[in-house]
């Protein structure tokens, strides 16, 4: 990684125009056995900064793979390729040879769908992030934890009990808390692979009036099954069957009148 | 392609028999009254006044369909836009209902008032009024934009018709012609069947929204 690429300092990192994509994937093509069958085919889409972009589509067309790839988690499968094409986010090819990946994660960080908080305390969840990157001012620590709590919509809620578990939180307090987790090292982009899936209504609404918060601050891809948290949180909606991009549009296109048949046929339950 | 859930496709198509029903039941309402007139008989007036009720109580039926298809299955694209000109036309489909209702009454004065000779007058109207809404249920059923298209384009005939035989009924009015009253309530009729030509081409309106997603009204 260079310095005049993805650098370490977040603030550092080159900005886009706010209609320039953040995110360009062209002709992406992605493989788990070395090439031998593609999971992800020929997948062009620009993600514009300072949005929420849906993923939707049937179980196994490879939302999470496509939002793996963003942040090379599939880096952790040995025989994992991408066979064509290219990711560039801010303007740099994630998988050039001298990007790293834990550099390029500072910038483009993850929510889970099972909220996975450390066992330790809520505190040292937040300030994780930021500990990993050498900071131990206690100020600026404490700052950053309280700072990211309030954007996670979690401080008010937690800021009696920080040195408590985070475990002793409830289901959808811990999905915040690990929103908090990622935003507290500024990444520019945060992927959310189904964050809601696990979580009870008022919960879900939470994490979705959440979205449309951090969307100030933060570029937002979440995956999501469910239709009408599409339709509510995002701008703009792909949709994928089979490993294939087959529309991307914005929402109220893809769910009012999309202009592909398969894409009606999903968004309109008449799937299968 | 069917829906995964087969109680969304029944109660889907439900809903469009109802519309298609409440249709039938309107455009007969419309043909009764005009029969009435035309034939001498009261009785069939009364009969689209007493069943009024009837195309009423069909519109709230659409009406908790669509709310329930709505509530239940969140339905969007095309499934949504079905929905929601399904219960827009309805609302026109009760409006012809009341226009009926209108032409019954003053049909009832005017064969009250005895035999009038320029009743035949509106039959050029009548057959106009007839074919545009029997052509906006057939686009409906159908779901048969062309013939939407066309629906609108018949509403020019309807209104030509209207006007001018307007103008002939008061320029006879103007000139002395007898019974004043039963003449404007022929003028009154016209206006009716003028008004349901509108309200075919608001339904015909719902049908282009469907099929193409487009907002053609006031444009
Ligand atoms: N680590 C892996 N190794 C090999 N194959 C994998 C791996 N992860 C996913 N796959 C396969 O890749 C395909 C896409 O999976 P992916 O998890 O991306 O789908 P998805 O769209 O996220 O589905 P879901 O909605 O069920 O989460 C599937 O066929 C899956 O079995
Ligand atoms: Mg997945």
């Amino acid at each position: 990684m260079t310095e005049t690429s993805v650098t370490t300092d977040p603030a550092a990192a080159p900005s886009v125009a706010s209609n320039e994509p953040i995110i360009a994937i062209d002709d992406l093509s992605f493989s788990y056995d070395l090439g031998k069958t593609n999971t992800l085919r020929n997948i062009s889409l620009e993600i514009p900064a300072g949005k929420v972009t849906a993923f939707i589509g049937p179980s196994g067309c490879g939302k999470s793979t496509l939002l793996r790839c963003l942040n090379r988690m599939n880096d952790l499968v040995d025989t994992a390729k991408v066979t064509t094409g290219r990711i560039s986010i801010l303007g740099q090819d994630i998988n050039a040879p001298d990007v790293e990946a834990i550099e390029l994660r500072k910038h483009v960080g993850m929510v889970f769908q099972k909220y996975n908080p450390f066992p330790k305390s809520i505190y040292e969840n937040v300030a994780y992030g930021l500990r990993v990157q050498g900071i131990k001012n206690k100020g600026i620590l404490d700052q950053a934890v309280e700072e990211s709590l309030q954007k996670a919509a979690l401080w008010g809620e937690v800021k009696d009990r920080l040195d408590s578990s985070a475990l002793g939180l409830s289901g959808g307090q811990q999905q915040r808390l690990c929103i908090a987790r990622t935003i507290a090292v500024k990444p520019r982009i945060v992927l959310m692979d189904e964050p809601c899936s696990a979580l009870d209504p008022i919960a879900t609404a939470r994490i979705e009036e959440l979205i449309a918060e951090l969307q100030e601050d933060f570029t937002i891809v979440i995956v999501t099954h469910n239709m009408q948290q599409a339709t509510r949180v995002s701008d703009r909606t792909a949709f994928f069957y089979l490993g294939e991009l087959i529309e991307y549009d914005e929402t109220q296109i893809i769910f009012g009148n999309p202009s592909i048949k398969q894409t009606e046929d999903y968004v309109s339950g008449r799937f299968g | 392609m069917a829906h995964i859930l087969k109680n969304y496709d029944d109660d889907l198509s439900a809903l469009k028999d109802s519309v298609v029903e409440m249709g039938t039941q309107a455009l007969a309402a419309m043909e009764k009254a005009i029969k009435g007139l035309s034939t001498n008989d009261v009785e069939l007036c009364y009969d689209v006044i007493d069943e009024d009720e009837r195309i009423d109580q069909q519109e709230k039926k659409i009406d908790e369909q669509g709310m329930s298809i709505l509530l239940r299955f969140n339905p969007v694209a095309s499934d949504l836009r079905h929905v929601l000109s399904s219960i827009n036309i309805c609302r026109s489909l009760e409006r012809i209902g009341d226009h009926a209702v209108n032409i019954a009454k003053r049909a009832r004065k005017i064969l009250k008032a005895g035999e009038l000779e320029e009743v035949r007058l509106i039959d050029p109207l009548v057959l106009e009024a007839r074919k545009i809404v029997s052509g906006a249920l057939t686009a409906f059923s159908d779901v048969d934009e062309q013939l939407a298209h066309k629906v609108i384009e018949m509403d020019r005939a309807v209104d030509k018709i209207h006007k001018a035989l307007s103008k002939s009924l008061s320029n006879k009015i103007s000139g002395g012609a007898q019974p004043t009253e039963s003449l404007l309530n022929v003028i009154f009729i016209s206006r009716s069947l003028e008004r349901i030509g509108d309200l075919a081409v608001n339904i015909a309106e719902d049908i282009v929204f469907i099929t193409s997603a487009e907002d053609i009204r006031h444009t």
